[in-house]
């Protein structure tokens, strides 16, 4: 019989570059502004603002936007469902992984 | 290049974008630590001096003085600085040591109002407080919490070893003051200029 191997689902909306290493920067900073985010991951405004819109709308992340001076500045931080589903991506990602080392 | 990424570039990405990132924030922590350090040291060894040949611990108010020129060189970097995330750690260490600024200030200004209030009523007695001891033990355990909370071995270690260097000084050092106050050469040296060192090398590495 052959031997059927279960694969957890990826994230669709983790498995994507920019918006992983967005992801991955609020995980560990908790919150960081645009312009930060813009300059880690080299991405261009207009792109990171749509990956930002769709982390937004999943409700992984949260986005503020203020002033810090006189300087318009958009925070975002991450959320508990933002966490959570980064940790079930990288456990599934793991699964991926042992089973090609298998 | 959107979704076409194996399981390893995944992880790979996820770790080199944290750690990119720790460097960079890193970085913001190095400097400060360097500035404080410095002015700590300084204004130690200038207290010492000036203490010791005019015989009066007056001098002890350019602490004061530190305090201000420190908050003003501390503004004047982060305008200048290139921006970096108010992060969780980095909002942690800013209150550790905000608090530290405010008991040690506090805790200053309440000894000299007790000690009015004491001389206004012609108490009896006397009360001696060590506060170069406090003082040496507050500022060890807020840098050992910052390396804890930066997950910075080094930082901790420089921390807990300058405190127990200042703290054998205090109590060895005859006569106590105006030779105790150069305990805060060694903190500042120790806990503050080196961590920030090993930081600043780190985050540019």
């Amino acid at each position: 019989m052959p031997e059927t191997k279960l694969f957890k689902p990826l994230d669709p909306l983790l498995h994507s570059e920019l918006r992983l290493a967005v992801m991955s920067i609020l995980l560990d900073a908790g919150s960081a502004d645009f312009v930060y985010l813009k300059a880690e991951t080299g991405a261009t405004s207009g792109n990171l603002s749509v990956q930002l819109d769709k982390l937004q709308q999943a409700g992984y992340i949260e986005v503020s936007k203020g002033f810090k001076g006189k300087m318009p500045q958009t925070v975002c931080r991450i959320t508990d469902q933002g966490r959570n589903a980064f940790a079930a991506y990288v456990e599934a990602l793991r699964s991926y992984i042992s089973s090609d080392n298998r | 290049m959107e979704n076409n990424f194996s399981a390893e570039s995944s992880l790979r990405l996820i770790t080199e974008t944290i750690e990119r990132s720790r460097r960079t924030m890193a970085k913001n922590s190095g400097k400060p630590m360097i500035l404080w350090g410095s002015l700590v040291a300084a204004t130690s060894v200038v207290i010492w001096a000036l203490w010791t040949k005019t015989g009066t611990p007056i001098w002890n108010l350019l602490w004061f003085a530190m305090s201000a020129l420190g908050g003003f060189f501390t503004y004047q970097m982060n305008r200048n600085r290139e921006k970096v995330p108010a992060t969780e750690i980095s909002r942690i260490l800013g209150k550790v040591w905000m608090w530290f600024g405010f008991f040690a200030t506090g805790f200053y200004v309440l000894l000299w109002a007790v000690a009015l209030i004491r001389y206004s009523a012609h108490m009896e007695g006397i009360v001696t407080v060590d506060l170069t001891l406090l003082l040496t033990m507050m500022m060890g355990l807020c840098g050992a919490i910052s390396g804890a909370v930066m997950n910075c071995k080094p930082v901790t270690v420089c921390s807990v070893l300058a405190t127990a260097l200042s703290v054998i000084f205090v109590l060895l050092v005859p006569n106590g003051a105006p030779t105790q106050i150069l305990t805060f050469l060694i903190l500042g040296v120790f806990a503050l200029i080196i961590p920030g060192v090993i930081l600043q090398r780190k985050a540019n590495a």
